[in-house]
């Protein structure tokens, strides 16, 4: 059951985090840009999940890439998670979502993790550190940290850093936050859905999985020391997708007894079988950018029979977030199932 | 005042990134706090689990100085391969739990890198029983290596010995190398702690500091959760 009052405590939260409201936009990832593709599994994909669009026949795939920062200026080239949310477009007009950003992991455990940092971590200045901290940096072996952005004045990096100082289940996630960078295109990126998920085999044996989508052109950011540019990355997928497609192969890593089924903020091991499930090709910028990068509405518990959310209590606390936010800003409803 | 970049800003910005710096910090700074927040070298091999997945392609990455330090102790150390070569592929068949092993010199150290399936103490005693022979040969080249030699009649201090020559595997997580640090400090606090992320620098060159040579992260598999069995059987290789 969907807890609407937590829902809207969540969105609400995030909302009383932006620098401005931005009525209409997604509160979070609100800069992005929508792309149409196609899905192709691979040929062991059906041996593991009975899901259609796993079934080997070419599914159209709608897919919105993202800058993770709410508010409506555009800072491509900032240090910030990217979004990857894709749709599969499978039969009777129906979706299959996967919703993935460029964190390995995620940097709480649970709802009540979630407001506590929204409260430790708002945003607060952001300056640059005077000469003689950094001196005092230095001589204690830290890295100071890095100099504001042109134009940024503030940031939650201190709060986060605070939360994840409290907390050590955070830290990976608050320290990978702080090293991502900025891609040189949404298609040269990693993108990991973090939750784990429950796919059910044509044998009937289910196992718990966790999907990330590795780019075919390789992984490659900025460079960090350059002075960021603001805009750049719905250009270059666009003349990137009319000289040739993008692809992405989706991985699917198997967990074992043991791992954390029901925590984003625990990595698995590298050790995990990881099976290639399917190539997907992007094929070209959706001319309808108000449809296809605006409106459109993805939610992680949208899922093809075949696949199952887990007990992750962050997982199933979006599904009522994103409807929430999708009601607020007017975003297309879609199919459940 | 702080936002306006000045000479000096500018300076520190620079001067960290320069060689002279790193020079002059790993001579005085790190030391100095090594002394301060001293850290314990951790221990080598693979973190213990129960898992199949963490229990198949172990790696083990031995590093063992030379007692002679020249070209000749090198030489030696590579004849006393070359020459056994039958003895070690006869015998890494007969383990029949390795997906590769080699050996390598670098700097005054000989060295084997190996992936094996299983419990890393099973590994060594199946080596000593098909080959002890030949790591006694290597091992009298090694500092320290005369104590465990003969290995068949040693066999639980040369497993200590191989262990305490086995490379610390840093996690795969960045942060991970701290839970490693906790782990050995016996601190194991949850929420809410007070830790300080930003050290994790120094942390790390710290532990660099203890345990000088490390293998970085587990390793790429491009068939993670695969025994040799599995693998030569999938392939119709024979078992
Ligand atoms: C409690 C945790 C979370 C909350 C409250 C939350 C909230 C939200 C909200 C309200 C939106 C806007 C939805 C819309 O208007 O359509 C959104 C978008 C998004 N979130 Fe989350 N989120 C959470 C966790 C995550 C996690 C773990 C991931 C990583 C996989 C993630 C990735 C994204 C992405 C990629 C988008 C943009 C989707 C799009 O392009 O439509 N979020 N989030």
């Amino acid at each position: 059951m969907v807890d609407t009052s937590t829902a809207k405590q969540l969105v609400q939260a995030i909302i009383d985090n932006l620098e401005q409201p931005v009525p209409g936009r997604r509160p979070v990832h609100t800069i992005g840009v929508g792309v149409k593709g196609e899905f192709v599994a691979s040929d062991v994909a059906c041996t593991y999940c009975i899901a259609e669009h796993f079934n080997g026949k070419p599914v159209r795939v709608s897919v919105r890439f993202s800058n993770g920062l709410g508010g409506v200026n555009q800072h491509d080239g900032w240090s910030d998670v990217r979004g990857m949310a894709t749709r599969f477009h499978i039969s009777g007009e129906r979706g299959s979502d996967l919703i993935a950003t460029t964190l390995g992991e995620f940097f709480v455990r649970n709802v009540d993790d979630f407001f506590e940092f929204s409260k430790i971590a708002k945003r607060e200045k952001y300056e640059r550190r005077p000469w003689w901290r950094k001196v005092w940096d230095l001589l204690q072996l830290k890295i100071p940290p890095r100099n504001p952005y042109p134009d940024e004045t503030k940031n939650v990096d201190e709060g986060a850093l605070r939360y994840a100082n409290r907390h050590r289940f955070a830290q990976l996630g608050i320290f990978q936050v702080g090293l991502i960078g900025a891609p040189e295109s949404y298609a040269r990126a990693s993108y990991h859905a973090v939750h784990t998920f429950w796919v059910t085999a044509p044998d009937g044996v289910r196992r718990p999985v966790r999907f990330s989508w590795q780019p075919v052109a390789g992984v490659r950011n900025t460079d960090p020391k350059a002075v960021p540019r603001d805009r750049y990355l719905f250009d270059e997928l666009r003349d990137r997708l009319q000289r040739w497609p993008a692809r992405f192969m989706l991985m699917m890593t198997i967990g074992e007894e043991g791992d954390a089924l029901d925590d984003p903020t625990k990595p698995w091991p590298g050790t995990r079988i990881r099976v290639v499930m399917g190539t997907l090709t992007l094929l070209k910028v959706s001319e309808d950018q108000e449809a296809d990068g605006e409106r459109i509405s993805f939610n992680p518990n949208r899922l093809a029979p075949g696949i199952e959310v887990s007990n992750d209590p962050i997982l199933e606390a979006r599904l009522g977030a994103y409807e929430v936010s999708r009601e607020m800003r007017g975003g297309c409803p879609f199919k459940w199932r | 005042m702080p936002s306006d970049e000045g000479v000096l800003d500018r300076l520190v910005d620079w001067v960290h990134t320069t060689d002279v710096f790193k020079c002059v910090a790993s001579w005085t700074l790190v030391p100095y706090w090594a002394r301060r927040t001293p850290v314990k070298p951790l221990p080598g091999g693979p973190h213990p689990s129960f898992q199949h997945g963490d229990n198949v392609q172990c790696m083990m990455n031995l590093i063992m100085p030379l007692k002679v330090k020249s070209p000749i102790g090198r030489a030696e150390a590579a004849l006393a391969i070359a020459k056994n070569k039958d003895a070690i592929y006869a015998g890494l068949n007969n383990v029949g739990t390795v997906h590769f092993a080699r050996f390598v010199i670098v700097g005054d150290n000989i060295c084997m890198f190996s992936v094996y399936d299983g419990d890393f103490t099973n590994y060594i005693r199946d080596f000593i029983a098909t080959i002890g022979e030949v790591f006694n040969e290597v091992v009298k080249l090694v500092e320290g290596g005369k104590k465990v030699i003969p290995c068949e009649k040693n066999v639980e201090a040369f497993i200590q010995w191989v262990h305490e020559h086995d490379l610390y595997q840093v996690p795969d997580t960045a942060t991970d190398f701290l839970r490693d640090q906790e782990d050995l400090k016996g601190d194991r606090a949850v929420s809410p702690v007070d830790d300080d992320l930003t050290l994790l620098p120094r942390k790390l060159v710290l532990q660099l500091r203890a345990n000088a040579n490390i293998s970085l992260g587990s390793g790429y598999r491009a068939y993670p959760g695969f025994s040799v069995a599995q693998v030569r059987k999938h392939l119709k290789l024979g078992w």
